[in-house]
């Protein structure tokens, strides 16, 4: 009986450590190419249209089948970063402007340069697609899919009410208009306050546009190498946005991140908003067209206005073993055509030159603003982060805890700027 | 000679730990003493303890702040978690009409997932559109809204309700049932010597109820030191890293930083303390003789 | 039973418990009815204005959350019964060894495991499953997830275990029973409820894992609910209105679990409860 209860217990033990052969043999085996297509950025609505663009694909190419993998936002540039270090079935990968440079550095993506050679819509790329393209090593490791440009968000119906029906061109005229409305109302406050979760990605922009001389490969540098924070301007500049902290947006904005950005801005608590194109969708929703535009971000003193361009585009793993069927996919998603629908439904701004020119919805409404931004040079200029410095990564950390300080009155404008240097030295 | 075979059964759950438990934590404690870095994995190799003094003497995120921090945190969950569902468990002791739909609703929080616990309360607990501050103003008790979460003195507070609130049907759970089991003759026997409801809390019921209140005090230090969701969601550990605890640093290294390395080198941390804790806690409440 | 007169201070205790408890719950409910204008309207509403099912049937129709309800399910069933069996099994064990220090580092061995942190786990596993092949499958996580509280469950099952006494065993025998026999007849009937609070705890637990889920599983049809419900969190924001519907519909199994089970789960505690 002994004997039965130890056999029993063996089965067991045996059928668990099987089940994994099992498992893997109900694989089904096809005719069919199947590619493993891993989106980063992820929303319920943007993985909808894409999987509508591999159906139509599908349907164009029948002997190819792309899984499509959406792991939630928060989580997906960690998994893909722990997917390729395995070498995991990947054939199509959305990498991002903060993600590029780790993957290259471990030799994970394939050049592309003689795919987008091949490619007749090569050259109606956006100059700056192909800038960012060639971000890491001047070699097009990825296809940008769209651009995240800033603009100023605002609510047009709550300005109206305190009078104010010009838009502000200055971050000056902005301050100064945020300080004006608050506490106009019960619970209403002027600035759509970034306080937490890459704060610098909205503060660096508006305290830097105040020096003109910033070096464009890298936001945190002078053109004559000096640490940009560390000039007087931007000092000056710093102390003023405090000042707008202080005076235009509730105590809690220190702690804001995105949703309770956008959330201020939607309940009209704050009628100036600093985001992304994407964010015109669920504002749309929860909002509706008629209450609010986008304006161009204002210019600071330097009379210029630093954008930086996020981005994320398609790339295929070194060792994909599919990887012409993968840049197929790549170029029919990319297209003018489908790359314009994806843009339109998710909300970043398209690659293609010809959208431009012959989509009237990326030149009208909201989205005037950011055509504005990106064909007067001469007033935006689009800035870099240090993305391939290997502190990037933690700045954010860094950044968000000296200004949190400094917002909260506990060290001083020089204090936070000497120590976001020591950080960078 | 039954023992033997008794034995055998303890097998199958031996594997499963040891498969995917200690098999993988020991190649994550390696990984403590690497440069494992998601920014460049050519070359990685053994660098010592430099993980850990990279976490430890962070010029600019403060580790004593971190720990002191994790203290507050551990401690306090702790302590109103046992006491709130210690009360609760006393309260539903008798029953009621009603206590099984009760119980559903007083307990349910345990049934929620961390990070939807933390978006949840960030939300009442906001400055501007949240229910928490909208009430104390309604009734009388603010005069205008605080922003909790943005407060160096209260964000800490703020983080520990939603935990508190999390952690309470735990104990209540445990405790309810520990009393129920508390053999009626014992206060009978005290009722006749004079005792009355509180010494007989003190003298009968906690007493009795001890070894329960032991191992669950034991384990749930473990699971809140372990616990970063809430805070992450509600503060990232701010403002001013007033909230940041280790697992949520542990975070930040791992997610934010792609530093495997440093990340593991804080569960490391995180590790050790809890075994001193244990040690010494199993020494002070004397269990350890009766295998606690 | 002599009828109850409720005490007037534990009346009120029950009220401040649930008032506090139910807070929060009804905020999200609240919020799942409104429709998505009236999610920031300010001042604050405390009862909808407008009543609507808009989120729930976005819910359903626009992502495939019955899919990943099904998923979350059967998932969390299977992996807490593999979990209620395998450790009943070994706390019975436990229970009855009587080598002293192999029992005592064994007890030391399970309780270690509630130290680590789950993020040190991650990388590790998912390197290891990958390359066995066994990501991306509902039952490889399931196993992970019977070890993730297998520990917990044993320590709790031993100590009911540790309350029957080996004399009925020895009574079964006697009667002519086989250990299988005196085990499955005698002692199992007894420990049931016990067995059902093992089974709630672990399911309550692995209904809500998140972190390791996201990086064990792949295919968007293999997603589970927490899962789910963190893919409404994007770069834009926070969908409320499907969050909040999807934090409703996640509540509702674990809610049913509590307010159906709750009698059999301190019945099965009060039999042993942890006592190690």
């Amino acid at each position: 009986m002994k004997q039965r209860i130890r056999t029993s217990v063996l089965i067991i033990c045996v059928l668990l450590a099987a089940i994994p052969l099992f498992a893997g043999g109900s694989q089904e085996k096809s005719e069919k190419t199947t590619l493993t297509y891993m989106e980063t950025m992820t929303s319920p609505g943007r993985t909808a249209t894409i999987q509508g663009i591999i159906d139509a694909y599908e349907a164009l190419n029948p002997e190819i089948e792309i899984n499509l993998i959406s792991p939630p936002y928060e989580q997906a540039d960690n998994k893909l970063t722990l997917m390729l270090n395995s070498n995991q079935d990947l054939d199509i990968i959305e990498v991002r402007d903060h993600t590029l440079k780790q993957f290259v550095n471990n030799g994970k993506l394939e050049d592309l340069t003689d795919y987008i050679a091949s490619w007749d819509e090569g050259d109606d790329l956006l100059p700056l697609t192909v800038t960012a393209a060639k971000t890491v090593d001047d070699t097009p490791y990825l296809i940008p899919q769209f651009f995240f440009v800033k603009a100023l968000f605002v609510r047009t119906d709550i300005l109206a009410q305190y009078g104010f029906t010009e838009m502000p061109t200055t971050m000056e005229e902005m301050y100064e208009m945020a300080i004006a409305v608050t506490e106009k109302a019960p619970n209403q406050y002027g600035f759509g306050f970034r306080g937490k979760g890459s704060a610098f990605k909205v503060s660096d922009p508006m305290i830097l546009s105040d020096v003109a001389t910033i070096d464009l490969e890298n936001v945190y540098r002078t053109t004559d190498g000096t640490f940009s924070m560390s000039t007087p301007e931007a000092k000056a500049a710093l102390d003023a946005y405090v000042d707008l902290y202080n005076r235009a947006v509730p105590a809690d904005g220190v702690n804001w991140g995105f949703n309770e950005q956008v959330n201020a801005f939607i309940s009209g608590t704050t009628p100036f908003l600093i985001q992304d194109p994407d964010t015109v969708a669920l504002v749309n929703e929860q909002l509706g067209e008629e209450n609010y535009t986008v304006i161009p971000l204002p210019v600071g003193k330097s009379g210029k206005s630093f954008l930086d361009y996020g981005f994320a585009g398609l790339s295929i793993p070194s060792y994909s073993k599919n990887k012409d069927a993968a840049w197929d996919f790549i170029s029919f998603i990319a297209n003018a055509e489908n790359n314009a629908d994806f843009c339109r439904t998710y909300g970043p701004l398209p690659i293609h030159a010809s959208t431009y020119a012959n989509d009237d919805y990326f030149s009208s409404g909201v989205y005037k603003s950011w055509e504005q931004e990106m064909s007067d040079p001469d007033t935006y200029k689009f800035v870099k982060y240090p993305l391939d410095s290997p502190k990037y990564p933690g700045w954010a950390q860094v950044q968000e805890q000296y200004m949190q300080s400094l917002l909260l009155g506990d060290i001083t404008s020089e204090e936070a700027i000497a120590a976001w240097e020591s950080y960078w030295e | 000679m039954e023992d033997k075979t008794y034995r055998w059964f303890l097998v199958p759950a031996l594997i499963l730990l040891v498969l995917c438990i200690y098999v993988p934590v020991l190649r994550g404690l390696v990984m403590a003493f690497q440069n494992y870095n998601m920014f460049d994995l050519t070359n990685i190799h053994f660098i010592g303890l430099e993980n850990f003094s990279a976490v430890i003497r962070d010029v600019h995120i403060s580790f004593g702040q971190i720990l002191a921090n994790t203290l507050v945190w551990v401690t306090a969950s702790l302590l109103f978690q046992f006491v709130l569902g210690f009360i609760l468990a006393l309260a539903m002791k008798e029953p009621f009409r009603g206590r099984g739909i009760y119980s559903g609703f007083v307990f349910y929080a345990w049934a929620l997932s961390g990070f939807a616990i933390g978006l949840t309360w960030a939300w009442l607990f906001n400055g501007q559109f949240g229910l928490i501050n909208d009430l104390l103003v309604r009734i009388g008790l603010l005069e205008s809204p605080i922003g909790f979460l943005s407060s160096k003195s209260l964000a800490m507070i703020a983080v520990l309700i939603p935990n508190i609130w999390y952690g309470v049907p735990f104990f209540g759970i445990m405790l309810l049932a520990a009393l129920q089991s508390v053999p009626a003759e014992l206060y009978e026997a005290a009722t006749i010597d004079g005792a009355g409801r509180v010494r007989q809390l003190f003298s009968v019921t906690i007493p009795y109820v001890r070894p329960t209140i032991i191992s669950t005090v034991l384990l749930r230090t473990m699971w809140i030191i372990n616990f970063p969701d809430i805070i992450y969601a509600m503060t990232s550990g701010g403002p001013v890293n007033r909230t940041n605890i280790l697992a949520t640093q542990m975070i930040n290294k791992i997610f934010k930083e792609y530093d495997y390395g440093q990340g593991a080198a804080i569960g490391v941390i995180i590790m050790v303390l809890l075994f001193v804790y244990a040690i010494f806690y199993l020494r002070v409440t004397g269990r350890q003789e009766e295998e606690f | 039973m002599r009828k109850h007169h409720i005490h007037p201070v534990r009346v009120i205790l029950l009220i401040l418990f649930f008032v506090s408890a139910i807070m929060p719950l009804y905020w999200i409910l609240l919020t799942s009815f409104k429709g998505p204008k009236e999610i920031y309207t300010f001042p604050l509403q405390y009862v909808p204005r407008t009543f609507t099912l808009e989120s729930y049937r976005k819910l359903f129709s626009f992502t495939s959350f019955g899919r990943y309800f099904i998923n979350s399910l059967v998932l969390a069933f299977s992996a807490s019964l593999g979990a209620m069996v395998v450790s009943v099994a070994a706390g019975f064990s436990l229970s009855r060894y009587n080598r002293k220090r192999e029992k005592h580092g064994i007890l030391l061995a399970l309780y270690f495991t509630q130290t680590i942190p789950t993020f040190i786990l991650m990388v590790p596993l998912f390197t290891f499953f990958s390359k066995i092949g066994l990501v991306d499958r509902l039952w490889s996580l399931g196993t992970v997830y019977i070890a993730t509280v297998v520990a917990f469950s044993t320590i709790m099952s031993k100590s009911f275990f540790d309350r029957i006494p080996v004399s009925l065993e020895e009574a079964a025998k006697i009667d002519g029973c086989s250990l299988g026999q005196s085990l499955i007849r005698v002692i199992l009937p007894v420990t049931l409820p016990g067995m059902a609070a093992l089974f709630s705890f672990a399911f309550i637990n692995i209904w809500n894992e998140l972190f390791l889920a996201v990086m064990l599983l792949l295919s968007n049809e293999n997603m589970t609910v927490p899962v789910a419900l963190n893919s409404f969190i994007s770069k834009a924001g926070i969908s409320w209105d499907v969050m909040s519907a999807g934090i409703v519909m996640a509540l509702l199994p674990t809610m049913v679990v509590f307010g159906v089970g709750q009698k059999y789960i301190v019945a099965g505690l009060t039999e042993g409860g942890v006592k190690g």
